[in-house]
């Protein structure tokens, strides 16, 4: 078994419950640190298994890169609260595959906040960003969804309302309410919907007008150096 | 940034320091550990970002109140209704837990504050260097890159404006975005390509064909040794204080606290480490100062 295996099944078996168990006796916003070490847990797997793969120069260098771009990206367009930043990780999944993709949401994320502050909302930032990141290069690969602009679009827009929305949503349930109920998680939800909504639309912006002349160059990299293509399986 | 001692300690003692605060403050709810956990995180940044640091707590303050408020609107719980808001009790009880719960966010926003400015990303990547080598690196290229690339998006935009393609001061969301998206594209391609040759200059000289050896430019002096023995005596009396209840506190559905004792004590001495470690050097600054 590959020790990345091993170290999934440890989290899900042991650590997880552990944490569950020991997050119960916690005063305070117990629940809160419960849930983020979960978030941080989760993540543990995929980490170890893109250290135990020793990435190659390129790919790492590549991976940066694009890190960097979906953090730099809102230089690029002049449009102020304007946030390109899932879009581009969103179109790294689709080019460059489901690990890619989860590196890069995850990375760009910490990075992002390393830039303007850090704060509780890191670690499920990041979660948010990776999976989705991770997700995108799940449904795009292989032409299980056509890569067009309409169809990245759609699925951006419920990408973020969806997943990356709610899941940030819940970091500021187990930060900000007393106590967890329907009342309150709605109230959350029904706060952050703004702030999601416009993020969809800057997403489905990006899709339609950038979505293919972007994937087109990723591709192109792609192709010209034949490189990032080692996808097994998924 | 302006001097600071405690940021000139070993990363490893700065980062368990944060864990430690941060940890401590999010479970304990007793509003006297509280009023500690908001002036020590206070103090201490105020030092860090001098008079700039003032907006930041000032900002905080309107968040403290919504937070306190908005709880009891959730939160009905508690013997001491104020008034009623439909069927449901607006309590007072509840609205003591929302302050002790706004004071909870407050101190953490306010020990971020601090970690953002101690324990800066090349800090970050020392720490961690030797444990996820890979994405270690892969962050020292992102914090490179992204200021770099905002300087390379700039140029692109000036060098279109001089051949009269930039954007008029009015133009649409549409044009914006179209032309957004051509500078984002001529980013993307030059950096992709740049990644290229990155990868293959690294490759040439040899990443990847050994374990690479990290360059540590802290290493673990006297103090640090010493600064990690009080910080785990602290932690642990605090933990035993806990152990012995100190911290109880429960506001629904009646208020109980538990009596203020020397948890306390050895709670603000753990958070003040940083503050006494920072004015401790300035005073020995200015005294042998004046000597001159």
């Amino acid at each position: 078994m590959k020790k990345s295996h091993i170290a999934t099944l440890l989290v899900f078996l042991l650590l997880i419950p552990a944490t569950l168990f020991l997050g119960t006796k916690l005063p305070g916003r117990g629940f809160y640190i419960t849930g983020t070490a979960i978030i941080i847990e989760l993540m543990i797997p995929f980490f170890m298994a893109f250290e135990g793969r020793r990435p190659q120069a390129r790919e790492l260098v590549v991976i940066a890169v694009m890190c960097a771009l979906a953090v730099a990206g809102r230089a690029a367009i002049p449009i102020p609260n304007f946030k390109a930043i899932f879009a581009i990780i969103m179109l790294t999944g689709i080019a460059f595959g489901p690990e890619a993709g989860f590196m890069v949401g995850a990375i760009s994320a910490f990075a992002s906040d390393f830039f303007y502050q850090l704060g509780p909302y890191t670690p499920w930032q990041m979660m948010a960003y990776g999976a989705g990141g991770m997700l995108s290069g799940f449904f795009f690969a292989k032409g299980r969804l056509p890569q067009k602009p309409l169809t990245m679009a759609v699925f951006g827009f419920f990408a973020v309302i969806l997943w990356v929305g709610p899941l940030l949503d819940c970091s500021h349930i187990f930060l900000m309410l007393s106590q967890v109920n329907w009342s309150g998680v709605l109230a959350t939800f029904i706060s952050g919907f703004y702030v999601n909504i416009t993020q969809a639309i800057c997403t489905v912006l990006v899709m339609l007008f950038l979505g293919r002349p972007l994937l087109e160059k990723l591709d192109r990299i792609k192709v010209k150096y034949g490189m990032m293509e080692d996808e097994n399986g998924l | 940034m302006k001097y600071d001692a405690f940021s000139k300690c070993h990363p490893a003692v700065n980062f368990l320091f944060f864990v430690g605060a941060i940890g401590m403050s999010v479970v304990i709810q007793h509003p006297a550990y509280l009023l500690a956990g908001i002036i020590t995180g206070a103090i201490y940044y105020l030092l860090l970002n001098g008079k700039k640091g003032w907006k930041t707590i000032l900002s905080l303050l309107p968040m403290f109140m919504i937070l306190t408020v908005i709880n009891p609107l959730f939160n009905t719980l508690g013997a001491t209704p104020l008034f009623h808001i439909g069927s449901r009790p607006y309590t007072l009880e509840a609205l003591f837990y929302g302050a002790a719960l706004a004071s909870m966010f407050v101190i953490m926003m306010l020990w971020f504050g601090c970690y953002n400015k101690v324990l800066t990303s090349d800090k970050f990547t020392c720490l961690f260097g030797n444990l996820i080598p890979s994405i270690s690196l892969l962050l020292v290229m992102v914090f490179r890159m992204v200021p770099n690339f905002i300087r390379k998006t700039q140029q692109i935009i000036g060098a279109r404006k001089s051949i009269g393609k930039g954007i008029s001061e009015n133009a649409t969301t549409k044009e914006k975005l179209q032309d957004g998206g051509t500078v984002l594209g001529a980013l993307t391609s030059w950096a992709l390509e740049g990644s290229v040759v990155t990868g293959d200059s690294m490759r040439a000289r040899g990443y990847g064909t050994a374990k690479r050896s990290s360059f540590m430019i802290y290493r673990m002096t006297a103090t640090d040794w010493i600064l990690l023995t009080v910080m785990t005596l602290f932690v642990s009396l605090t933990i035993m204080a806990a152990s012995f209840g100190q911290f109880a506190a429960a506001f629904v559905p009646n208020v109980s606290i538990a009596p203020v004792s020397w948890g306390l004590v050895t709670y603000i001495c753990y958070l003040l480490i940083p503050t006494v470690l920072h004015v401790k050097e300035a005073f020995a600054w200015h005294i042998s100062r004046s000597r001159i």
